[in-house]
């Protein structure tokens, strides 16, 4: 069953504190003049118009924790083992695209490349921000769907994270058949656009939300690694 | 050294662009790095003087000051601005020969792969340093790497990749610029690769900010 969302901008809760960490400033507040810069792509994100969730639950799968494998339908998601463990006692799966849509991210590109780089690299950043309320909006919806038989949900994982392969992208588009929310994706297996999330977020009524932890992945050069101090 | 070259350096370090910018706060109402290389060009200082003296110091300490996170993307971004403002000016000498630039640098985003601030901020650098940079633009492959070394003899190329999966790309586009251009210096970089990397794929430098790549070029190119 694929459930599928559309967010106005105004809907969403963005973390401003996180988007001036990645920005670099750690204390949360943007100096100026970026803070203008910032006040300018918020208000032209108030009229977006694009931003779009969905997901689809599987039901008939389950993981092979000795292989580390994710089966889903005829699919198998090499999740490796931080997500195999996060993901442990899920009965049901929740696999998930959302998207800030194509206006914010042509809007970052061509702004980057020319016209404004400063304002293109602020869309950039809000545009990723914008993708993660709209995951964080349908996660809460779906913890209420589940919660409603007495079941809870894990937080959600993404191929190209934690070991997981950033190839199981096009198994995890598979299952949804046309693009949805309209993201497509490239042979590389990047989102387009690129502004986009995707992943898998495990149920049942053993499971446990457990916040991202930085020392369940290798990434040595993430920023939230930055950010987090360590 | 001369008074406006020390002011033009200051431009491009604090990101002040022209009169109008009221960034950086404390250089509000003065001149930026517009007026300031048009009324040095003006007063008649060398236009070599210009690019050498004036605006690359100011690049080169916002490059350090970037590596030891100092500053931050967006204030590199208001530099660049200043600097590709000030480059306005001096264009029409690197076409007449009154200024040279250091060496060519060839920078692209490789096959697959639709990543740019990374590669854009070092293109910037690069170019501020004093360096020709051909920006070949993102999803891009060997022969157009090729094609443009054919047109740039002697230049040195740079590859960017932000995904574990483009990164593997590297490897080939850097053996078939080997193969068909012997002898071309290739440099990597991006949040994927590291030092073990670039030996393995046989680039012949990584680097883990902008700064390292004009150090690199320095070496190569300019010494």
């Amino acid at each position: 069953m694929v459930k599928e969302f559309a967010f106005g901008f105004k809907e969403l809760v963005i973390d401003h504190k996180l988007m001036a960490g990645v920005m670099g400033y750690e204390n949360g507040q943007l100096p100026p003049p970026f803070d203008e810069y910032m006040e300018t792509a918020l208000q032209e994100a108030a009229t977006l118009n694009d931003i779009r969730a969905s997901y689809l639950l599987i039901d008939n799968s389950r993981i092979d924790k000795g292989r580390k494998v994710l089966y889903a339908r005829e699919n198998e998601f090499n999740i490796g083992n931080a997500v195999c463990n996060e993901l442990n006692g899920a009965e049901r799966f929740a696999f998930y695209v959302c998207t800030a849509g194509k206006t914010i991210s042509d809007k970052s590109v061509s702004m980057l490349k020319g016209e404004d780089p400063v304002l293109g690299y602020v869309y950039d950043i809000l545009g990723s921000a914008i993708a993660e309320a709209a995951g964080d909006k349908m996660q809460l919806f779906l913890k209420n769907e589940v919660g409603k038989a007495g079941e809870k949900t894990t937080n959600r994982y993404s191929p190209g994270y934690c070991q997981w392969s950033v190839g199981d992208q096009h198994k995890l588009f598979s299952l949804f058949g046309e693009a949805p929310c309209g993201v497509s994706l490239t042979q590389s297996a990047l989102m387009q656009p690129v502004k986009s999330i995707s992943g898998v977020i495990g149920i049942g009524k053993n499971v446990e939300f457990r916040e991202y932890q930085c020392s369940l992945c290798f990434s040595e050069n993430c920023v939230y690694r930055r950010i987090r101090g360590i | 050294m001369n008074e406006i070259l020390t002011q033009l350096s200051d431009c491009i370090e604090f990101g002040k662009i022209n009169m109008a910018s009221p960034y950086p706060p404390q250089m509000k109402g003065q001149e930026g790095a517009d007026e300031l290389t048009a009324k040095a060009l003006a007063e008649g200082i060398n236009p070599q003087d210009v690019l050498t003296l004036g605006l690359m110091p100011g690049m080169e300490r916002i490059g350090l000051k970037f590596r030891e996170n100092k500053v931050f993307v967006p204030q590199v971004l208001m530099s660049a601005k200043a600097m590709s403002t000030a480059m306005l000016h001096l264009k029409p000498h690197f076409l007449s020969g009154a200024a040279k630039q250091k060496g060519t640098f060839i920078i692209g985003t490789v096959l697959g792969d639709l990543h740019d601030i990374g590669k854009n901020l070092v293109s910037m650098m690069v170019e501020g340093s004093g360096y020709k940079v051909i920006d070949l633009g993102t999803d891009v492959g060997s022969d157009k790497f090729i094609a443009a070394l054919k047109d740039h003899p002697g230049a040195v190329v740079g590859l960017s990749a932000l995904l574990t999966t483009t990164m593997v790309n590297m490897q080939a586009i850097t053996k078939e610029i080997k193969d068909a251009m012997p002898g071309t210096l290739i440099t990597i970089g991006g949040a994927p690769v590291n030092e073990d990397f670039c030996n393995k794929i046989g680039a012949d430098s990584y680097s883990a900010d902008p700064q390292g790549v004009v150090e690199f070029l320095n070496r190569k190119l300019a010494s």
